[in-house]
């Protein structure tokens, strides 16, 4: 943390409101949006900044009437659409954080051959955007019978989610001291259950951290649902704003911005809820 | 249960951290592993936990060959040192952690079992504590309560003081040791104090750059290592050294060295013939007396008091001898003050192989 100096009274004291300043206009244009959307909901029409007619619940009509909304005619109902995007980004969350723990333990842990190719490997493969790899999704996919299925999908985001987790999670593991697995393996633990018992604890702040990370990366996720999903039934969140966005000539603002609203509520919340938990994974470290 | 290493030898790559060490321990004994750090100790003490895996030769407990057994089979206990208490677990939970892997053992009896370690140890009332609200002490009674908590048939600890402050580190020293042999278990401790290695150990293990130095009682160490090695870091203030010339007059043999001389026993050099040797001389074996007493004179470089005893630093000729000198000595620096030399305490070491010469 950086080292708090006491503000010497006068002139100093606008030096140490400076960065504040500075901050905050650059933080504005996002805080304008948020707030933006979040009136444009209720409002009937807006007009630039400017909000025009009386407040109103109409936008958000596509929660409790949605046969009423003609941009929802011909698409799945809103609640399905929110179990497929809840179920997708916890079981992606949870795969990965399953998957990066296990690997990145034995990164961390284990000398095995092809230890450092596999650790360059997984690095590399962080590197690749995904849309180079659609195509080749597709075929595997297709090959697999798993294409226009929620399935597909997950495994598809959660390859994609790895190579970050191992990282992190090999990174929380190299902090914890040698001596207490040796201790573990001399009180009688074997590596599966050193791992259970004595690692896995230790990281918890970190397993925390990435998997709030991982839930709002795949809550977000607009491309793979998008491609590898067509149909109608299996859809998520985000292809349906983008459904009401590409409507054609005329965009409804008002039910584009309850849907966002709508969309990005959930993440928001985790977000405040789990500061502290996502601070950590900069921090770094194991408490002691 | 004895325990035996014959020939062990650990090489990480092309660096050898053992060569071939052979060491016995005899059932219920307390040995030290004594060096100066990368002399290997560390390493051995993992290759009897288990941990790492010998290179080439072998570990016996008792008559059984333990050397390709995982930790978890060979019946030890081990306390590390920086303790490696789980921090997520309270004390109950981190001593009942060894037992909570073995089956045979219900929660009753591992409740019990916990708190009777935990009563050994004197801990009984922090059980429910976490290890960071533990003073060090305590979380070294928890570290051993850990490690005795099933009942291991030996006890292993790597530097179990070093991270206590001095004062600690004493109270320590002889619980540890009362607590060893009340429980009679055979304990093997490494660390780099020569001070903790004499007081607690039944016998020392002298190791230097993976190879074994000396092997024998505290007493024995002192009073006649083996070799220049053992002599300058067993003892403190550490041993004087200089070059010695040895021969015989009128039947006796006499060692000279700078301005030095002092006629020998035949007993302290059977064979008497003249050559070079490395003479020392301990420092609580030199006293100060006035110079026309002394074997030699010299001149007072400084003066350490330390309450109980005085460190001299005498300059003779060109070299700077340590002294130990009663409360009472008076003298300043630049004094002229004679030095005397117990004859029967002095050592000789080859200079070339620092063996001892005798």
């Amino acid at each position: 943390m950086a080292t708090v100096v006491a503000p010497v009274p006068g002139r100093s004291r606008w030096l140490v409101l400076m960065p504040y300043v500075v901050l905050a206009l650059a933080t504005l244009p996002i805080l304008v949006l948020y707030v933006w959307l979040f009136y444009s909901s209720f409002f009937p029409r807006v007009e630039g900044f400017r909000p025009i007619g009386d407040l109103t619940f109409d936008n958000w009509r596509f929660l409790w009437d949605p046969a009423s909304v003609p941009q929802m005619r011909n698409r799945p109902p809103v609640i399905p659409l929110t179990v497929n995007t809840l179920l997708f980004a916890t079981l992606t969350s949870l795969i990965s954080l399953l998957v990066s723990s296990m690997a990145g333990y034995a990164f961390s842990r284990l000398r095995f051959k092809g230890r450092r190719v596999f650790l360059g490997g997984v690095l590399l493969l962080h590197s690749f955007p995904s849309v180079t790899l659609l195509i080749a999704l597709f075929v595997v996919l297709r090959t697999l019978g798993l294409y226009d299925k929620l399935v597909g999908v997950i495994l598809v985001q959660t390859a994609f989610a790895l190579p970050f987790g191992i990282w992190i999670m090999k990174g929380f593991f190299d902090n914890i001291p040698w001596d207490l697995e040796m201790s573990a393996l001399v009180d009688g633990a074997g590596r599966l259950r050193t791992w259970w018992r004595i690692m896995l604890p230790l990281v918890k702040p970190g397993l925390l951290a990435l998997g709030i990370l991982l839930f709002v990366e795949g809550w977000n996720q607009f491309l793979l649902p998008f491609v590898f999903m067509p149909s109608g039934s299996q859809q998520t969140l985000s292809t349906l704003v983008r459904g009401i966005l590409g409507e054609g000539r005329f965009v409804d603002y008002g039910l584009l911005t309850a849907v966002g609203l709508y969309y990005i509520a959930p993440v928001l919340v985790l977000f405040v809820l789990a500061q502290d938990q996502l601070m950590r994974i900069y921090a770094g470290g194991v408490k002691g | 249960m004895r325990v035996v290493l014959e020939q062990l030898t650990k090489k990480f790559g092309d660096v050898a951290a053992v060569r071939e060490l052979d060491l016995e321990m005899r059932s219920g004994e307390f040995v030290a592993l004594l060096g100066p750090s990368g002399c290997g100790k560390t390493t051995t003490l993992l290759m009897v936990a288990g941990i790492y895996r010998p290179t080439s030769g072998a570990i016996l407990f008792g008559d059984r060959r333990v050397d390709h057994l995982h930790p978890k089979d060979r019946g030890i206990g081990m306390v590390f040192q920086s303790y490696a208490l789980y921090p997520h677990m309270t004390v109950a939970e981190n001593i009942g952690f060894p037992l909570e892997l073995r089956r045979a053992i219900g929660k009753p009896e591992r409740d019990q079992r916990v708190r009777e370690a935990a009563g050994r140890v004197e801990i009984d009332d922090l059980l429910d504590r976490r290890p960071s609200q533990l003073s060090g002490g305590q979380q070294q009674r928890v570290a051993l309560a850990r490690a005795l908590v099933k009942r291991p048939d030996i006890l292993l600890l790597d530097e179990p003081l070093s991270n206590l402050d001095a004062r600690l580190r004493h109270d320590m020293r002889g619980e540890i040791k009362r607590l060893q042999k009340e429980i009679g278990i055979t304990s093997i401790f490494v660390t780099h104090d020569q001070l903790e290695a004499l007081t607690m150990a039944d016998r020392v293990a002298v190791m230097r750059n993976g190879r074994l130095q000396a092997y024998a009682t505290p007493d024995e160490l002192y009073a006649r290592p083996r070799n220049r090695f053992v002599a300058e870091f067993i003892g403190t203030p550490p041993m004087n050294f200089f070059p010695a010339e040895l021969g015989s007059r009128n039947g006796s043999v006499v060692a000279r060295a700078e301005g030095i001389e002092v006629e020998l026993t035949r007993a302290q050099l059977p064979r008497g013939e003249a050559r070079q040797a490395t003479m020392g001389v301990r420092p609580e074996h030199l006293s100060i007396v006035s110079p026309a007493d002394g074997n030699v004179t010299g001149e007072v470089y400084v003066v350490e008091p330390m309450g109980r005893e005085q460190i001299v630093d005498v300059q003779v000729g060109e070299r700077r001898l340590r002294v130990i000198a009663p409360p009472g000595f008076t003298g300043r620096i630049g004094d002229r003050v004679g030095l005397r030399v117990a004859a029967e305490r002095l050592h000789f070491f080859d200079p070339t192989s620092g063996e001892r010469l005798s």
